[in-house]
């Protein structure tokens, strides 16, 4: 009988993504960067901040840095005081897992300025956002928020492997744009696309 | 190489030609990338002009590897195809046959493992020259823990004349059997508050064991969340949960796969949705405000307002020779009443809601009650237009619309009475924009309540600070008087109105009750408008008959919905025989909370107000089976008629036997029936 009780509690958080809805509150969490400290949302209000899911051997995500095109919005939000907080929900032993040295090796020599690399092994903080792709992208303002998420761009579907990224409509600009110019962001919600996020399962 | 050079180029040629034409396309139509393949064939290598070919990719995967379909679910992609076709030559898009449901926990994707056909109509059309060259680059992910990117270029060839089946066709042949068709049978999709359920007709009997839905686009449904389906005897529900953050999407369109004797066959459905309230949600406050203030403009000119307030009109026209203070004060009295009015009905509407109850603007017309006291109102207001009754009691002040009145609080009552009488008049016109006002935060619908009054009150403000603008209107004389009495037939007009309303809701001679009640208050509105000619004596002879005519009009109002025969009664087969055996017309819903067909059979049709309406006209007793707990009486029931569990209808027409109803109830479907009767 216990044991049953266990499975289904087991069944209950493993398979469970929460999704958040957009103008609503941004769920906290806190985790452990790859330089060790602690980061809380909490803390960083005031600022508005971007996250980003990753995996480096993700294919979608290797385009985006392989053309610089994740590097740029990067510094695009970074020219706008942003937070950048890259987190890698990959479970240990998984695709895109990294310890926190190879995290920043993979910083440094992709020219990523991400201000933060958290690593969600157990993927607390995914779940709790309902990540589901890499690259999937959130953006939540200076009052804690959530104003976007979804896609970095509009280049998804099919035939992204042939499309110059350069070409496409980037979703997180803009929004960060209209976020500063405090107008309506046109697209709040987009469909993320890339490869499932590697939970523990 | 000495092999090549001793070969004149010719003959080489030749050779490669001949090996191209008897293997049936060549090494170029294959390529393996690191972890699959793709390979391009064709039904047939030889075709003529004005034909048209099958062309298929076929990708070949590890085991337990997997590509995508068309929407590839919550990640991955599906493969991409970029012709390279010479002149005269076209392909379609890509056909997908149907695909898997294939779990990556916690996320779910679609696609197909192992091996996969996607497929192209290649038309060869006029000039096409032959031998073609079809040329493709490909790109696919295959995927299983990790996904990994595909590439690949492959040619093939076809050549003139008649078709020749190739050794690919039977393959060809089966991926085209798995492409989904339109669904035929009778479908319905029906949008609830977290999930869709969609409802279709089968064969009597089917062997079905599975049913799964795929959609064409992201944010309809939530992917990775069960689909739980119903299994009747001749249909099927399914129930989808709806995706958490939505997008909009007016239709409910991707492929429905039904497994019956563990074959899959896939069908399309395209359904349109009714309610897209996404729309609405995103109207700023700004935009609702702007509406909800032109709806209070348009108001004006509604049958059962305009008379009241050209009437008003008309005591601004008199009172604009007097001083413009004045004026400006009575022109704000009024305004404040109508916004005070419109405040207390907003402050109504939202405290009913807070407390769970589902409103809407026009809520009063479901109550008969209110709605035979409006229809009085009416008449009464019709009356007193038509007559010359000057009411010299103070409260009844509101009554008064001859242009003797200067005083404030009749300005204010004016206000209050003209938001009355516009309140059933705005529930057919308005209903969304306050549809809107009610799903807003209390505060903001309070604001869109004000801009209503305030766009309500707005043509009487401009007049009073502006008098005038009143020398545009004509010259106040005999024609008043005309006019005010012609206004009493719109008023009369609005009062039959709400006459029909009623006769939906109440039976006929609770109806003509009300109509009795009606000519009652005419007649009482008549006998004051005497009193004023007439002798002391008889003066309070007239008074006292119609006070007794008013208060016989309100004894004969309706006092609850129509007749018990349309109140649901619970289902005993004892009730049942006594029924039958008393020839009357008798329908017995057999439901259940747990049944999901159920569910939309009642959201469809069986709690409507046109259902009581049709139980009512036909004369129908309507019998409830509830069998969310087990009852042994219910369940041997549902065994007479074959079925195991519900929903079940049946319609007895007296000591006739049981008519079974299709398990997709319309009301067209029960009107049909019932009408078999005859």
């Amino acid at each position: 009988m216990k044991k049953r009780y266990l499975v289904v509690l087991l069944f209950l958080t493993q398979f469970t993504l929460a999704e958040v809805k957009n103008d609503s509150k941004a769920p906290l969490f806190t985790g452990i960067d790859s330089y060790g400290n602690k980061i809380s949302l909490e803390s960083l209000k005031g600022k508005n901040i971007i996250l980003e899911w990753t995996n480096h051997e993700c294919p979608f995500v290797a385009k985006h840095y392989k053309t610089g095109n994740m590097q740029s919005t990067q510094e695009f939000s970074a020219s706008k005081g942003a937070i950048w907080i890259t987190i890698i929900s990959s479970a240990e032993g998984t695709q895109g897992y990294v310890s926190s040295e190879e995290a920043n090796t993979l910083s440094s020599s992709r020219n990523a300025i991400p201000n933060h690399v958290i690593l969600d092994e157990e993927g607390v903080i995914g779940k709790l956002y309902g990540a589901k792709t890499t690259p999937h992208m959130y953006i939540i303002d200076k009052k804690g928020f959530l104003k976007y998420q979804g896609a970095i761009d509009d280049a998804g579907g099919r035939g992204f492997m042939f499309k110059d990224l350069s070409d496409a409509n980037n979703y997180v600009k803009s929004a960060l744009s209209q976020l500063q110019e405090k107008i309506e962001i046109s697209n709040k919600v987009t469909k993320p696309y890339g490869c499932s996020v590697k939970y523990k399962s | 190489m000495h092999f090549f050079k001793n070969i004149s180029l010719n003959s080489y040629i030749l050779v490669v030609f001949l090996i191209t034409w008897s293997l049936e396309g060549s090494a170029e139509d294959y390529f393996q990338d690191s972890d699959s393949s793709v390979q391009i064939i064709s039904e047939s290598y030889k075709a003529n002009e004005n034909e048209i070919l099958l062309i298929g990719f076929k990708f070949i995967l590890e085991p337990g590897w997997h590509t995508y379909w068309a929407n590839p679910g919550d990640a991955g992609e599906g493969a991409t195809v970029i012709w390279n076709l010479p002149n005269n030559v076209s392909a379609s898009n890509i056909l997908w046959p149907g695909p898997e449901a294939i779990p990556v926990e916690p996320l779910m994707t679609f696609g197909y493992e192992d091996e996969a056909i996607i497929l192209s109509e290649l038309s060869i059309d006029k000039g096409a020259i032959f031998p073609i060259k079809l040329e493709a680059t490909v790109g696919w992910y295959t995927c299983k823990e990790i996904c990994v990117p595909q590439q690949a270029n492959i040619k093939t060839t076809i050549f003139k004349g008649e078709r020749v089946n190739s050794i690919y066709k039977d393959e060809i042949l089966r991926a085209q059997s798995n492409l989904p068709i339109p669904l035929k049978t009778q479908h319905r999709v029906k949008v609830f508050e977290n999930s869709f359920i969609l409802q279709f007709e089968v064969n009597n009997d089917a062997k079905i064991d599975d049913i799964y839905f795929f959609p064409e686009k992201y944010g309809l449904i939530n992917y990775s969340q069960t689909q739980k389906s119903e299994i009747n005897k001749s249909s099927i529900s399914l129930e989808i949960p709806k995706a958490e953050l939505s997008l909009q999407n007016n239709k409910f369109k991707g492929v429905l796969q039904i497994t019956e004797d563990s074959k899959k066959s896939f069908y399309s459905i395209d359904y349109p949705l009714e309610n897209s309230t996404a729309n609405i949600e995103t109207l700023s406050l700004g935009t609702a405000l702007l509406f909800a203030f032109l709806g209070g403009l348009i108001l004006n000119i509604m049958p059962c307002v305009f008379p009241i307030l050209s009437i008003k009109i008309l005591s601004f026209v008199e009172q604009s020779r007097g001083s413009s203070k004045e004026l400006i004060k009575h022109g704000v009295a009024f305004s404040v009443g109508v916004l005070l009015t419109f405040l207390t009905i907003a402050g109504v509407l939202i405290s009913l809601k807070a407390g769970g109850e589902a409103i809407g603007w026009g809520f009063q017309l479901q109550y008969p009650l209110v709605v035979s006291l409006l229809a009085y109102l009416f008449v009464a207001i019709g009356s007193v237009l038509i007559g010359n009754l000057v009411i010299v009691n103070s409260f009844a002040q509101v009554g008064q619309f001859t242009s003797t009145f200067n005083n404030l609080t009749g300005s204010f009552l004016t206000g209050v009475l003209a938001v009355i009488v516009a309140s059933p008049c705005t529930a057919p016109f308005m209903g969304s924009a306050i549809g809107i006002a009610l799903i807003q935060p209390s505060f903001t619908s309070l604001l869109i309540f004000i801009g209503l009054g305030f766009g309500f009150a707005f043509p009487y403000l401009i007049l009073s600070f502006n008098p005038k603008l009143m020398t545009f209107l004509p010259k106040p004389g005999k024609w008043m008087e005309t006019f005010k009495e012609f206004m009493a037939f719109p008023m009369w007009l609005s009062a039959l109105w709400l006459i029909w309303v009623l006769s939906s809701q109440i039976e006929s001679q609770s109806l003509i009750l009300v109509i009795l009640g009606c000519i009652l208050v005419g007649l009482s509105v008549w006998m004051l408008d005497k009193t004023q000619e007439a002798k002391a004596i008889n003066r309070f002879a007239l008074y006292f008959i119609s006070i007794i005519l008013v208060i016989l009009s309100i004894y004969l109002l309706p006092t609850s919905y129509g007749k018990e025969k349309s109140e649901i009664k619970e289902f005993s087969l004892s009730t049942l025989e006594e029924l039958r055996e008393a020839e009357e017309t008798i329908l017995v819903n057999f439901t259940a909370d747990w049944c999901i067909t159920c569910k939309v059979n009642e959201a469809v049709v069986l709690s409507s107000n046109n259902f009581k309406k049709i139980l009512i006209e036909g004369n129908i007793h309507y019998l409830l089976a509830d069998w969310t707990r087990k009852d042994e009486e219910i369940a041997n029931t549902l065994e007479r008629y074959g079925r195991t569990g519900v929903p079940l209808y049946l319609l007895f027409f007296g000591k006739e036997d049981a008519i079974i109803l299709p398990e997709l109830l319309t009301e067209e479907i029960l009107l049909t029936y019932l009408n078999k009767k005859e």
